[in-house]
């Protein structure tokens, strides 16, 4: 019963708006917060701020053009998602892959993941409060990693060097040597975020057992990749589904126990680990000359009638992509299954009923690319 | 307060060693061949004149259409006493850079190797308080190749190393 | 009433406001000398360089960013609160500044000597909260408001461990007279006997100041700069000045009562130069030790921070002062109180470590807001 002097003090929740412009939102997502003190009791995300369209867009130009929007949905690992792309266009056209340009893919994919996941480390310790130390020690590897993407395909971030068929170019001649030069500071760089922040007392009591989410939820809310990893679901489109060459190397698909927000950091790292146990074995297995493209390419792809959907597992989660063709040199529909937008969804529930340095902190653990929930 | 002290350990070590940045504009990485700025054309050294003939090749495949090509008679043909065997040439050229998505696909259309990626710093520094004055015209687009200050990497696509 | 500077007797008003202009100067270029500091030793810690440019090795970096702060238009949000906007920089920056009355740098070199001059220090210290809740208040920004509220929260909260555990030392020296304090030291500094106060105080300042891992008010990642986010200019910079002031008067002050200040360890005999040098050193570790903590460790969450002073550093110096009165009642050795400070560090360090380290379940869901059905 509320009595006429609780009423005099009753009290309104507090709208906070974070974003578009705000330090943690890792791009233009705006999340508007209600709060009770300091508690979150409700999230509204907004998204849209960055859609472009490019979707759309590809449907207008043929597969060659397609590819730099490819690039553009998911700036941090151009190279995951444009594979995804390439490898549906071949499934469409029916191209034969020559196996050393498949290892070139495999070794520039998972060092895409590296860099990927260092710059989330970096982004996600400067959350957690740490004055900028994180974000130069990821982009000091992501550094190391994109002067090696340049030296090979000639941009840094927008590569466009995977084409339908196989590689746009060769690969520098003293590719492993340099491949193997950069992994060894990455390692380095994941032995320094593992000194910085894994045993740290203040990260522990930050991240463990907030913005839980079980694997039931997790599996209904269609997430994948190291966010629904976290939570103890064993699901990796690189175990389940090889492409590539996944079947012919040897790793581990990390997953979490707690489901928190210290796992999804954890399993990132670990991952990070395993990317380099990857990349090593492709090193070896790899052959050092041969063709990266198949003999007969026509000049202008065109693919015969039909649908297809093709996933690859992107640094966050599955990125698919559906490809309907009417028989044309183009798309007739391209749709982009985005795996930042599926595991966005579970903001809210991971949120509610935390703390706002908390609610940044789990917007930060799922590692969004706006580029990608918008695209 | 392990974990703490590990942290501070971690930091005491980058500490000590040498930093990592650049000194930029004073100290410019030296760029890789391939790198890919924006595109130019190209300088016929031999005959003094483009390479390009205007032939709408890579104004057709470009995905972001930032280019604009209009092409001639040559003057210079041999049919009217020149020195190029060149029928037709390039008129007037002009790219939209700050449409340009730089994705080499002209590069690799074009039958006359007379486009390429300028790779060397002054494709990417290049701000101007206009966008207007990024619509670079031909004059502008030969300059570097003309004064030999760019080294052409011309790929081929499925090019293999032997 | 005349008191004596550079060998002249002067009233001693005049003396003491001659010395407090000398103070105001000098206290701007050290806070500069701070910032940039600061930021040479963050970029080292980040493996990058720092300011370099203006002047020699940046020294002129500080002087650069001050006069653009100056010529920067001090804007003031539409809705702010006039009064409470404007008047919330003076309120933060003047507290600190009158801090500085007591402070014994070397000897004879402070503007007062008062008796009671470390009540007087905490007193005055704690005066500048008003200002923070004014400024989160006045500015009319809900990020402000709640920084604001952080601030007053978190201030209240580690002013008693800091107050208790400078309480325990002064127990020990049976003064409040800074300059005394730190004479007593000549031979062994506070810190043998209260090694535990020391690291209650080394937090709760680090706190008290708003530094690395206690930002939280300003932390940038959540309220953007907290109370400071409307403000610009002329205003922005006073906060920054009382911020880095009150760092090196928290740093001299640390110095002067646990590191033996100008005294230990060559003495009283000691020319300026020499004390100086001792006081600047020690003040510096001090500083430099919480630039380093800013580069490595993560901001604690509210709960965390208030839990951590009330159920963690209160106990913990209340402790400490019980055991420190039975010891000096009963006028034991000072050998037992220094055994009881370590066993405190040793306390603090455990129960620190448990707290962080607590099981998953208990850390789940602080507070039982109702999850609607998604």
């Amino acid at each position: 019963m509320v009595t006429e002097r609780a009423r005099e003090f009753d009290t309104q929740d507090l709208l906070i708006n974070v974003g578009p412009q705000h330090p943690s939102t890792h791009g233009v997502f705006r999340m508007v917060l209600e709060v009770d003190g300091e508690l979150v009791k409700d999230v509204i995300p907004y998204i849209g701020y960055l859609h472009r369209g490019a979707e759309k867009l590809c449907e207008t130009m043929d597969y060659r053009q397609g590819i730099g929007f490819m690039d553009r949905t998911e700036y941090l690992a151009a190279f995951n998602a444009e594979l995804s792309y390439v490898m549906a266009v071949e499934e469409l056209a029916g191209l034969e892959v020559p196996e050393r340009a498949q290892w070139i893919r495999m070794i520039l994919c998972e060092l895409n993941r590296l860099s990927s996941h260092f710059m989330f480390l970096g982004a996600f310790g400067v959350d957690t409060g740490v004055m900028g130390t994180p974000f130069i020690y990821g982009w000091r590897e992501r550094e190391m990693l994109i002067d090696l993407f340049e030296e090979i395909s000639g941009d840094r971030m927008m590569y466009a060097y995977f084409r339908p068929g196989g590689l746009a170019w060769d690969v520098t001649r003293n590719f492993k040597e340099r491949v193997r030069e950069v992994i060894k500071s990455s390692a380095q760089g994941i032995k320094d975020f593992d000194g910085l922040f894994t045993e740290n007392e203040i990260f522990v009591a930050r991240t463990k057992g907030i913005g839980y989410i079980s694997a039931e939820d997790a599996i209904d809310y269609g997430m994948s990749g190291p966010s629904i990893r976290a939570s103890g679901v064993p699901l990796d489109v690189r175990r389940d589904e090889p492409y590539l060459k996944y079947s012919e190397v040897d790793f581990q698909v990390v997953t979490g126990q707690h489901g928190d927000v210290f796992d999804r950091y954890a399993c990132r790292l670990q991952e990070m680990r395993e990317s380099i146990k990857i990349i090593e074995q492709c090193l070896d297995k790899m052959a050092d000359t041969g063709p990266i493209m198949p003999e007969k390419m026509p000049r202008m792809l065109r693919t015969p009638p039909g649908e297809v959907y093709m996933r690859t597992e992107a640094p966050r989660g599955e990125y698919g992509i559906y490809l309907v063709s009417n028989g044309g040199n183009r798309p007739y529909r391209l749709k982009v299954r985005s795996a930042c937008l599926s595991n966005l969804q579970a903001l809210k529930q991971m949120s509610v009923g935390l703390y706002v340095a908390d609610a940044i902190l789990v917007l930060g653990s799922i590692d969004i690319v706006l580029s990608e929930v918008d695209r | 307060m392990k974990g703490i002290a590990r942290s501070l350990m971690t930091t005491l070590s980058t500490f000590s060693r040498k930093p990592v940045t650049r000194d930029y504009p004073n100290v410019h990485k030296p760029l890789p061949e391939r790198d890919r700025a924006f595109p130019l054309l190209l300088w016929d050294q031999d005959i003094d004149e483009p390479f390009c003939t205007g032939c709408h090749a890579c104004e057709r495949a470009c995905p972001v259409e930032c280019m604009t090509v209009l092409m001639k008679d040559n003057p210079n043909h041999k049919t009217v006493g020149g020195t190029s065997t060149r029928r037709k040439i390039i008129d007037k050229f002009w790219i939209d850079y700050a449409r340009c998505m730089r994705c080499n696909i002209c590069v690799e259309v074009c039958n006359f190797d007379a486009i390429a990626m300028n790779n060397t710093w002054t494709g990417h520094e290049m701000s101007v308080h206009d966008r207007k004055d990024l619509v670079i015209d031909l004059q502008g687009l030969l300059a570097q190749s003309r004064a030999g200050a760019i080294k052409e990497w011309v790929p081929v696509l499925g090019q293999t190393n032997e | 009433m005349t008191t004596s500077l550079w060998g002249m007797d002067i009233n001693v008003w005049a003396n003491a406001a001659i010395r407090l202009q000398i103070i105001v100067l000098v206290m701007t270029v050290v806070v500069m000398g701070l910032i940039w500091a600061e930021r040479r030793i963050l970029g080292r810690f980040q493996q990058r360089i720092g300011p370099q440019k203006t002047g020699p090795f940046g020294l002129l970096q500080s002087v650069a960013d001050a006069v653009k702060l100056v010529g920067k238009e001090d804007l003031r949000p539409k809705n702010a609160d006039p009064w409470t906007f404007e008047l919330a920089p003076f309120l933060v920056f003047i507290p600190i500044f009158m801090g500085f009355v007591v402070v014994p740098f070397i000897a004879g070199w402070n503007i007062s000597v008062l008796e009671l001059g470390l009540l007087y220090f905490v007193a005055i210290s704690s005066v500048n909260i008003v200002g923070w809740v004014m400024a989160g208040w006045g500015s009319d920004n809900r990020y402000a408001m709640i920084g604001g509220l952080r601030a007053a929260a978190q201030s209240i909260s580690y002013e008693l461990p800091l107050v208790l555990s400078l309480v325990s030392v002064a127990m020990f020296a049976g003064t409040m007279n800074l300059d005394e304090m730190v004479r007593q030291q000549a031979a062994v500094p506070y810190i043998v006997w209260q090694p535990m106060a020391f690291a209650i105080f080394f937090i709760a300042a680090l706190a008290e100041l708003n530094r690395a891992p206690f930002d939280i008010p300003v932390g940038e990642s959540e309220v953007v700069g907290g109370p400071f986010v409307e403000y610009s200019g002329i205003r922005w910079s006073m906060f920054m000045l009382a911020e880095y002031a009150g760092l090196f008067i928290m740093a001299i002050i640390g110095a002067s009562v646990f590191l033996g200040g100008y005294i230990w360890p060559f003495g009283e005999e000691l020319g300026r130069g020499w004390q100086l040098m001792l006081i600047s050193a020690k003040a510096g570790l001090i500083i430099f030790v919480v630039f380093w903590i800013r580069a490595s460790l993560p901001r604690l969450r509210i709960d965390q921070l208030m839990g951590y002073s009330w159920k963690v550093l209160l106990p913990l110096v209340l402790l400490q002062v019980l055991v420190n009165g039975l010891i000096l009642v009963n006028g034991w050795s000072e050998v037992i109180l220094g055994v009881t400070g370590l066993a405190g560090v040793v306390a603090l360090v455990t129960i620190t470590g448990r707290a962080a380290n607590r099981p998953r379940s208990i850390l789940a869901r602080p507070a039982a807001v109702k999850v609607e059905a998604a």
